[in-house]
């Protein structure tokens, strides 16, 4: 019998927390549940960064999100990326850890890019071995995330969700169910997203990612740069009802929109989880005014989970 | 710890194959047909689908150039933020075309992307032309094209603007005095005169020196403060010397003259101010007038700007 979510808290609906926002959450503290951090972007820093999450980590909870664990990498595991992992979360108290059901680089480089794996028994062993080391030496299971992917390999003979899902029962670790990333997949890999959906183990699903992408008509690239698309909501209507619902969080990192914007974007999950609150339907509209002054639109650059990177404050 | 388990023949030769298609500078098919990706898989010519699925509305080929050029873009606008300044004076084709060579010179090998651009002066200091008319072997040289569209010395501007903004980037992100106790201009006055001689300054952990050829600092707060990012004339050459350092986590800038740079030189490589002042004045053919009536201005602006952390007087 394993323990819904991992015996983690439903947090309710977070953001992901980006640069642009760090003054206007330090004045106004808005009323939002909680935050997503990405894990690289402070665990080195000693500067403004570092201290504007300890001060957010002060008034929300927070959960850690990396993106260079390469946990599928043939590569030796990196230590010190594990031990500066552990450091942080020792200051900040993240509820959990995430990262990537990936690699990012080989031989000893890092393309930052989120790599698909071949879905074979060999690769899901390997995996499987690596996510024990970790979770070893982190003291606490790993959540895992569904990446969106653009190649298939011919090789591989597991469907992605049948990978996860024996995955997360071997080494009982917790799921990052990326609902914007089934959908992109299943269109890049022509595969039905509510079969995913459906058989991924909903009681290891300890959080929900949602974000928007952009359409290049022969594929879907998971840009995170506008709104969530209709399909998508529909998609994380049947993922909470199949898990009974958990955390929630709305990611938004290239074209980033003022945080009212964010914010009433990942309120509208509240009209998918069969409550239509009036205040939701107000917050969203608002959202909705402030995203047509600010004139966002299809991306032209469309770069797959654009990168966090974190820009000097100069005078 | 020895965690690393060998892993399967399998994984590890996909992902070094699909590592050198994407990243190949030429993009796929000279990725696949390179010999470093021979060596792992002997694929003829278009045979992509061998080894990757086409999805129905994309080919093999097509579906890793979505990796290939993701990998490009993503990094050279993480370079492109990092040197912002140096992208806005090269124009962003130039830029873009030195950050290019230099992801295929120093590609990454860090889990974070703080450091991707940490040999990029070294970069174009290496393939800096060496004047003269053959210029052609260089990256400097090869961005002007038929025709340089530079002068001949502005290589080394282009290399001292980006040494100042990797200096502010590391700056900005690195060890600080924040919460500190700082040293004030009240504590260097309560040191008896014929002891100042002895007295040992402790820098603080964030000033950073910077000597270059041109006035890089100058045109740096130019270009922040042109207008819709009007072009600011590159300067003649003319030496110049900055001190750096943060406080209240924002980077601060100073512009010193040769004299105050050899001084504070001195001083953070552990010299007494009596030495300091020794080699600066040796260095500054100051009239000693002059300079004792500058050394106590000095110290007194360095002090209220927070360059020392603490005095130390040896018995």
């Amino acid at each position: 019998m394993i323990t819904k979510r991992l015996g983690h808290p439903h947090l309710g609906l977070g953001l992901g927390l980006r640069t642009v926002h760090f003054d206007y959450i330090l004045e106004n503290q808005p009323n939002v549940d909680w935050f997503e951090v990405i894990s690289e972007n402070f665990m080195d820093s000693q500067g403004r960064p570092r201290y504007v999450l300890e001060r957010i980590a002060e008034r929300y909870p927070v959960v850690m999100h990396g993106v260079s664990l390469s946990i599928g990498s043939a590569d030796p595991l990196n230590f010190e990326y594990l031990d500066k992992l552990k450091g942080l979360a020792r200051d900040i108290k993240p509820l959990w850890i995430s990262d990537h059901v990936c690699w990012t680089g080989v031989a000893g480089r890092n393309t930052h890019d989120l790599l698909p794996m071949p879905l074979t028994e060999l690769s899901l062993k390997h995996v499987v071995e690596r996510i024990r080391t970790v979770q070893d030496f982190l003291e606490r299971p790993l959540v895992l995330e569904n990446p969106s992917t653009y190649v298939g390999f011919t090789g591989s003979t597991l469907s992605e969700w049948e990978f996860i899902a024996r995955m997360a029962e071997e080494v009982n670790c917790g799921l990052l169910l990326d609902v914007n990333n089934v959908y992109v997949s299943s269109v890049n890999h022509d595969f039905d997203p509510e079969e995913f959906i459906r058989s991924v183990p909903h009681e290891r699903v300890v959080q929900f990612h949602l974000a928007g992408h952009t359409n290049r008509q022969t594929h879907l690239i998971d840009t995170h740069d506008n709104h969530v698309i209709d399909p998508v909501w529909k998609l994380y209507g049947l993922a909470h009802r199949l898990t009974g619902g958990v955390s929630t969080l709305l990611e938004w990192d290239a074209r980033i929109p003022p945080f009212p914007v964010l914010h009433a974007e990942v309120l509208k999950a509240k009209q998918h989880m069969g409550e239509e609150l009036a205040d939701t339907r107000m917050a969203a509209a608002n959202g909705e005014q402030a995203t047509a002054a600010m004139g966002v639109s299809e991306g032209d650059l469309a770069v797959p989970h654009p990168l966090h990177h974190i820009a000097a404050e100069v005078l | 710890m020895n965690a690393h388990r060998v892993p399967p023949e399998e994984v590890s030769r996909v992902q070094r194959w699909f590592q050198a298609v994407i990243t190949h500078p030429d993009g796929v098919q000279a990725g696949a047909d390179s010999d470093a990706a021979k060596r792992l898989m002997h694929l003829p010519p278009g045979q992509l689908e061998k080894v990757i699925t086409r999805s129905r509305a994309l080919s093999a080929a097509e579906r890793v150039a979505i990796y290939a050029n993701a990998y490009h873009t993503r990094l050279l606008e993480c370079l492109g933020e990092v040197y912002p300044m140096l992208k806005r004076t090269l124009g962003e084709e130039a830029f873009d075309g030195f950050a290019f060579g230099y992801l295929q010179e120093y590609p990454s090998r860090s889990y974070t992307l703080n450091e991707l651009g940490r040999h990029f002066p070294r970069y174009l200091q290496e393939t800096r032309p060496s004047p003269g008319p053959d210029e052609s072997d260089s990256a400097l040289a090869d961005s002007a094209g038929e025709e340089p569209a530079f002068a001949q010395d502005w290589p080394d501007f282009f290399i001292d603007l980006a040494r100042l903004e990797w200096a502010i980037y590391e700056v900005f992100d690195g060890p600080g005095v924040e919460g500190k106790p700082l040293l004030v201009a009240g504590q260097l006055l309560c040191i008896s005169p014929h002891r100042w001689a002895q007295a040992r300054l402790h820098p603080a952990s964030c000033l950073q020196l910077l000597s270059a050829r041109f006035p890089v600092n100058d045109y740096y707060t130019a270009m922040r403060r042109a207008k819709d990012d009007k072009p600011v004339p590159i300067p003649s050459l003319c030496e110049s010397f900055v001190a750096l350092t943060r406080r209240d986590y924002i980077v601060r800038r100073y512009n010193l003259s040769r004299i105050e740079f050899e001084l504070l030189h001195a001083i953070k490589e552990g010299q007494t101010i009596g030495e300091a002042v020794e080699r600066a004045a040796m260095t500054g053919n100051a009239e000693v007038e002059q300079l004792a009536a500058d050394l106590k201005l000095w110290f007194r602006n360095w002090t209220a700007e927070g360059f020392f952390q603490s005095v130390e007087m040896r018995q």
